[in-house]
C-alpha cells in the first residue's frame, strides 16, 4: 500500500459492495441492442418446431457471469419453440457437465412455469466430450455420423441405444443437416467452427465472452456467421429482445427494444426470460463507475506526488 | 434419497462453494495460506475430473467401446469388437517417451502424426477462414444512394447488393483505411522515407492501439461480471435462497 493513498483494504470493499448491492434492486437500464445480437435473436426466431440444432457448449465454470447467461437464453429459446437439439463440446472435461446443469436449472424452470419438460432422448440428447478440439469439429464436419456414432444414451425405456436411433437425430445424416449450429464458448473453437463448418454452409452462430467480442466480430462482418452474442451485454440483448420483442410497441405505443437492423418487428417469446443479464448488466455499469472513479484518483495522487516531488527537489 | 436431505446435501455444497469463492478472492489482499488451501484443492479437483471425464464422456465410448465392442443386457451384440483399435495404445505410449534420454526420439512420433494432421487440417482451412474476410475487405467507399442515410438489413438482397449509402460509406471507408494503414505499419522488409507513407504508418499504429484498448476494455467488463456472479452465488443463491430461504 502506498503512503498516502487509499488503503487496499477500502478498495476491495467498495468493490465488493458494487458489484454486490445493485443485485438486490431493479436498475432499469436503457438498451440498444447491438446488430450481432439483433441478428442472433432474428435467427434463433426463425426457427420452426421439429428443427434440429447442434449446440456446442464450450464453457465452464470459469466464466459462468456470461456463459451461463448465454446458454440459458439459448435453451430457454429452443424449449419454447420446441426446436430439438443435440449437445456436444470439444473445448474442456469439465464442459458437458456445464451444459446438463444448465438443461437442468431451465427444465426446473419450465416445470415450476407449469410448462412440459424437455425430455432427453425424445427432444435432446447429449454426443458428449471430443478431445482436441479442432480434429473433433472437423471430423463432425465431414461425416457426423461417423463422429458421433458410437455415442449411446438411454432411451425411453431405459435401454442404451446409439443417440442415432433417437427422434432427435432421425433426419441428421450430415452436418447440413442441422438447421442451424450454436457454440457457446469461451475458447479458441470459434475458430474451428469457422474453419469447418462455415465451409459446409450450414447457419452458424457463436455466443462468445466478451474478451472474445473483438475477435468474433470479424466472423460477423465477413459473413462467416450468422449473428453472435458477447458478453454481458449479450446476455442482457438478449433477455430484453426475448420478453419485448424488437420493434413490438406496448401498450403506450412505444418500443421497448428498438433496432434499425430490421425494418418489421420480431414477437417476444412466452414466458419469463429476464435473469442473469437484467441482474448483472446495471451492476457492471456500477463496477465500472467505480473504476473510471478509481482511475481518476488514481492519476490525480500521481500528478499531486510529482508535484510534491518537484517541490521538495 | 428423501427430497429434505438432497436439498440439506445442496445447501453443504453451495456453502463449500462460497468457502472456495472467499479462499481463492482472498489472494487480491495478499497470500494467505487460507487462499493456498483452497488453490490446492480447486487443483485436484480439476485434475481428478477431468481424468474421469475424458474416460466417461470421450474415450470410453470412442475407443473402449469400439475395441471391445457393445453386447446389449439381451446379449445381443450391437457392435462387433475391432482389435485394431488396440494399435492406438502404443503410438500414444511414445508420447511418454519423452521422459527416456535413450528412447526419447521415440516421442516425435506421435508428435509427428499430430503435427501432420494439424497441418492438413491448416491448409484446408486457410481460405475458409481468411478468403470470405479478403473479400469482405474490399467495400465501396463512393455512395450510390444519396436519398437515406442508412439501409436496413431485410432489404431486397439485389436493393441492399447495390445500394451504398452515406453511412456505409462513410463505415467503409474508416474500414479500408484502418485495414490498409494497419498494413502498412507491418512493412519491415524496407525502410519507409517517404512522408506521406510515413504518417500512414504512424496512424496505423494509433488505431492498432484503438483495437488494443477495445479488446482491453472488453477483458476488464469480463472480469467484472465473473466477480459479479461470484457476488451473486454467495448472496442470493447461497444466503438468500439456501439459508434464509427467501425469493
Amino acid at each position: 500500500m502506498k503512503k498516502g493513498g487509499i488503503p487496499k483494504f477500502v478498495i476491495y470493499a467498495l468493490l465488493i459492495a458494487c458489484c454486490s448491492i445493485p443485485l438486490f434492486f431493479k436498475i432499469p437500464i436503457p438498451n440498444k441492442p447491438s446488430d450481432p445480437s439483433v441478428d442472433f435473436y432474428k435467427t434463433l426466431s426463425a426457427l420452426k418446431e421439429g428443427d434440429v440444432v447442434l449446440l456446442g457448449s464450450d464453457w465452464t465454470g470459469s466464466t459462468r457471469g456470461e456463459s451461463k447467461g448465454h446458454m440459458k437464453a439459448i435453451l430457454r429459446t429452443l424449449m419454447r419453440k420446441n426446436v430439438k437439439f443435440v449437445i456436444w463440446s470439444s473445448a474442456d472435461p469439465q464442459s458437458p457437465r456445464a451444459a446438463l446443469d444448465v438443461i437442468a436449472e431451465v427444465n426446473a424452470e419450465r416445470v415450476a412455469n407449469k410448462e412440459e419438460k424437455f425430455q432427453r432422448w425424445t427432444q435432446w440428447v447429449s454426443a458428449g466430450f471430443y478431445p482436441n478440439a479442432d480434429v473433433a469439429i472437423n471430423a463432425v464436419a465431414q461425416d457426423v455420423r461417423t463422429a458421433f456414432g458410437s455415442r449411446r444414451e438411454n432411451d425411453t425405456n431405459g435401454v442404451q441405444q446409439q443417440i442415432f436411433k433417437s427422434p432427435v437425430m432421425q433426419k441428421i445424416k450430415s452436418v447440413t443437416d442441422f438447421d442451424l449450429v450454436i457454440d457457446v464458448t469461451a475458447s479458441k473453437t470459434t475458430d474451428f467452427h469457422v474453419q469447418f463448418i462455415s465451409a459446409k454452409n450450414v447457419p452458424l452462430m457463436f455466443a462468445v465472452t466478451g474478451v472474445m467480442v473483438p475477435e468474433t466480430q470479424v466472423f460477423y462482418n465477413s459473413n462467416q456467421i450468422k449473428g453472435f452474442i458477447g458478453g454481458l451485454k449479450g446476455v442482457f440483448d438478449m433477455e430484453q429482445m426475448m420478453e419485448k420483442g424488437i420493434n413490438v410497441k406496448d401498450a403506450n405505443g412505444k418500443i421497448a427494444v428498438a433496432s434499425d437492423k430490421i425494418s418489421g418487428e420480431i414477437a417476444p417469446l412466452p414466458g419469463v426470460s429476464v435473469g442473469q443479464g437484467t441482474k448483472y448488466y446495471p451492476t457492471l455499469h456500477v463496477a465500472l463507475l467505480l473504476m473510471i472513479i478509481m482511475i481518476g484518483i488514481g492519476n490525480y495522487e500521481m500528478i499531486s506526488a510529482r508535484k510534491r516531488q518537484k517541490g521538495n527537489g | 434419497m428423501k427430497p429434505e436431505q438432497i436439498e440439506v446435501y445442496r445447501t453443504i455444497a453451495a456453502g463449500a462453494g462460497v468457502l472456495a469463492t472467499i479462499g481463492l478472492l482472498s489472494v487480491l489482499y495478499k497470500e494467505n495460506k487460507f487462499y493456498r488451501v483452497f488453490e490446492h484443492i480447486f487443483l485436484g479437483l480439476a485434475a481428478g475430473w477431468s481424468a474421469v471425464a475424458v474416460w466417461t464422456e470421450s474415450l470410453r465410448e470412442i475407443w473402449w467401446d469400439k475395441l471391445t465392442g457393445v453386447v446389449e443386457t439381451t446379449g445381443a451384440v450391437t457392435e462387433p469388437g475391432r482389435w485394431a483399435y488396440i494399435l492406438l495404445v502404443p503410438i500414444g505410449a511414445m508420447g511418454y517417451m519423452v521422459f527416456s534420454r535413450k528412447h526419447n526420439w521415440m516421442a516425435k512420433i506421435p508428435m509427428g502424426i499430430l503435427l501432420g494432421i494439424w497441418s492438413g487440417l491448416q491448409i484446408q482451412s486457410f481460405w475458409t477462414v481468411y478468403g470470405p474476410q479478403m473479400k469482405q475487405g474490399m467495400l465501396p467507399i463512393i455512395p450510390t444512394s444519396f436519398d437515406k442515410f442508412i439501409v436496413r438489413s431485410d432489404a431486397p438482397p439485389e436493393l441492399a447488393a447495390v445500394t451504398i449509402t452515406w453511412s456505409q460509406a462513410i463505415s467503409n471507408f474508416l474500414f479500408v483505411f484502418t485495414l490498409l494503414s494497419v498494413l502498412s505499419y507491418f512493412l519491415f522488409s524496407f525502410e519507409v522515407k517517404n512522408r506521406a507513407l510515413k504518417n500512414f504508418n504512424v496512424a496505423g499504429r494509433y488505431l492498432l492501439m484503438i483495437g488494443f484498448g477495445a479488446i482491453f476494455g472488453s477483458t476488464v467488463m469480463m472480469r467484472f461480471s465473473l466477480v459479479i456472479d461470484r457476488m451473486y452465488f454467495i448472496w442470493d443463491e447461497f444466503l438468500m435462497k439456501r439459508i434464509l430461504h427467501m425469493g
